[in-house]
């Protein structure tokens, strides 16, 4: 170009731009105004264009003293018509500022402030609604003292009633103890009925121990001993009922013509005794054995019924009978072998081994004395030479190129090692003489090959040959599973040009 | 002329005898969006209405598209085929100037809105 910039159209510093945006509808939503709005995007207020946007629109632009820019410090000159003062807050709010003391430099003050409308100090209030202020809390423990009978020097006037602690308590209010919280808890802990340590027979108190070792007329006082027993814990105290009162407890009950009835069907029950009485009594023991008898007699057990002497089926069989002719055979037998083990020892028996020249011993006959368990018939031959199934030393590996037989060498595609293990015979001689094929023959032959002898020569070797790819045939299939294992880990992790397939 | 300085610039054939006693400004509106053709008949709308009122306009000047690329990998994890995606984000952009005043502008540009195309308008006095 090399001229001039020409005179652009807008000149950007002194103009004004507008964005149109959605309006935001918590302001005036009329039917009348559109959804869309301008907004002003650029910040040099200098250049404002009233024709542009509508008057309220400026306004909440602008003089809002809600709106969050109402309170931020203006840029170059704040020459708007709204406003009178130089910190842009609304007179009240500054006397208000100004009388807590804080400065007065245009920042509301007031928002970081709270009114304390609670006489709570410096917290707040928080209704609970689950709060209970009538129990008494834990760390107080309150006893029941209504059932608390006092002794009679205590007690000064011989009212009835009196020997209640409330007639003598000086000050007494009606609290409620405070619960467990948890209704399961509390019935867990509630123990009252105690049903599981129980005893089956009902007609015992709990402490009939004690009850039987005091005399009745002091059974006044365990009812003391009860409740304060009762009292140690912190369930509510009223509830539980002591033991000991609940015969008085019955005895207060309305009788009901259910209970007449039972008193007359108990008095019958008291009064025919004779078929009643006592199953397991000394005196039926006789009667009992008497119908044993009777009725097991069909089975020959005579003594069935059992004495005082601790018999044990052995004793008890007769002589007239097989087993018992058995057991006696067998304790005699059994006497007699431990008779002869101890004679053995008194008496030192000489056994002369026969070391007669006459007497030959082949092999044979001494393997016949050995069990089938040791000597397993077959023909017994000379051990072989283990050293034979490696080639000879002589013979160089085809890996090994002046590594000794320390190392191994890996080779291949798998990196394995290569001839280390003892191959099969077969094969490493095919190799081998694939190698000295050359060599072997004309050592032998020297002249006259025929060309059956060649033939067979040839034939023999491409037999190996099969031989040899046949078994390297396989022993590739069996690694194919390895290789597909080992190319997995490599793409992972390795370069991707490795390639084990 | 100072009746001229004072109203701004313009032919004195294309006015209209109203439009001489309000001030002219000098309004830039750029349009700008994803959607082609949206965009262009927002532009055609505009132009439109402008020319009806008789202002001076000069047509919309097609501002060169911005392409934003974003590649990324379409896997979510690193194993498979390394594929990627291409995504990208067109934005056009259309400026339309006119000679006129606000009051005017605000009502073209009131009535054709389409969804996804920005208005922005730059007003200078002369």
């Amino acid at each position: 170009m090399g001229g001039k910039k020409k005179k652009s159209f807008i000149d950007k510093k002194r103009s004004a731009t507008f964005t149109l945006v959605a309006r935001d509808s918590a302001s005036s939503s009329d039917p009348l105004s559109s959804n869309r709005v301008f907004v002003r995007t650029d910040n040099h207020y200098d250049y404002s264009v009233p024709g542009f946007l509508d008057s309220d629109e400026e306004q909440d632009n602008r003089h809002d003293e809600s709106s969050i820019f109402a309170d931020a410090v203006e840029e170059s000159g704040a020459r708007y018509a709204g406003r009178s003062n130089g910190s842009g807050l609304p007179e009240e709010v500054r006397k208000e500022i100004l009388e807590l003391g804080l400065p007065d430099d245009g920042y509301n003050y007031l928002m970081h402030l709270r009114e304390i409308r609670n006489q709570g100090g410096g917290s707040a209030y928080y209704e609970n609604p689950r709060a209970r202020f009538d129990l008494v809390p834990l760390d107080v423990k309150a006893y029941d003292a209504s059932r608390v009978r006092l002794n009679s020097d205590a007690v000064k006037d011989d009212e009835p009633g009196v020997d209640t602690i409330y007639k003598v308590a000086s000050k007494s209010a009606p609290v409620r103890v405070q619960k467990a919280i948890d209704p399961d808890v509390i019935r867990l802990l509630d123990d009252s009925d105690l049903s599981r340590f129980g005893s089956d027979v009902e007609d015992l108190e709990e402490d009939f121990v004690l009850m039987a070792n005091q005399p009745d007329g002091e059974e006044d006082e365990n009812d003391d001993v009860q409740v304060k027993k009762s009292g140690a814990d912190e369930e509510a105290v009223y509830e539980r009922e002591s033991d000991s009162e609940v015969d008085d407890v019955v005895q207060q009950r309305v009788r009901r013509p259910l209970d007449d009835a039972f008193d007359e069907a108990f008095k019958e029950y008291l009064s025919s005794d004779e078929d009643n009485g006592p199953i397991f009594g000394d005196e039926n023991q006789a009667v009992l054995e008497e119908k044993l008898k009777g009725a097991l007699k069909d089975f020959n057990l005579k003594d069935s019924v059992q004495e005082e002497v601790y018999k044990a089926p052995a004793d008890s069989v007769k002589d007239d009978q097989e087993s018992a002719q058995v057991i006696r055979k067998c304790t005699e037998y059994a006497q007699k072998y431990l008779n002869e083990s101890e004679g053995e020892e008194r008496e030192v028996v000489l056994v002369s081994e026969s070391s007669d020249e006459s007497e030959m011993w082949d092999c044979e006959t001494i393997v016949s004395t050995y069990s089938n368990l040791d000597n397993h018939p077959a023909k017994i031959e000379a051990p072989g030479n283990p050293k034979r199934r490696l080639p000879p030393k002589s013979i160089p590996f085809p890996g090994e190129l002046g590594a000794g037989k320390d190392v191994i060498t890996l080779g291949g595609k798998e990196m394995l090692p290569v001839n280390y293990l003892p191959q099969r015979r077969k094969i490493m001689e095919g190799l081998v003489r694939e190698k000295l094929g050359s060599a072997e023959k004309p050592k032998k032959v020297v002249g006259e090959e025929s060309k059956e002898e060649k033939k067979e020569r040839k034939v023999a070797l491409k037999n190996e040959r099969r031989e040899a790819r046949r078994a390297k045939k396989e022993l590739k299939g069996l690694y194919k599973s390895e290789t597909q294992r080992a190319q997995k880990a490599v793409a992972v992790t390795g370069p991707s040009s490795i390639h084990l397939m | 002329m100072a009746a001229a300085v004072g109203y701004g610039a313009m032919k004195p054939t294309k006015l209209g005898v109203e439009e001489s006693h309000e001030t002219l400004n000098r309004i830039r509106i750029t349009l700008s969006s994803r959607d082609v053709k949206n965009l262009e008949k927002v532009c055609a709308d505009l132009v439109k209405g402008a020319k009806d009122k008789q202002l001076r306009i000069k047509g919309p000047v097609r501002i060169p598209t911005k392409v934003l690329h974003i590649t990324t990998r379409k896997s979510p994890c690193g194993e498979g085929t390394n594929t990627w995606d291409r995504f990208e984000f067109r934005i056009h952009k259309r400026v339309i100037d006119l000679i006129s005043s606000p009051d005017v502008v605000k009502q073209i540009t009131s009535i054709n809105i389409e969804p996804g195309v920005e208005v922005e308008v730059t007003i200078q006095d002369v």
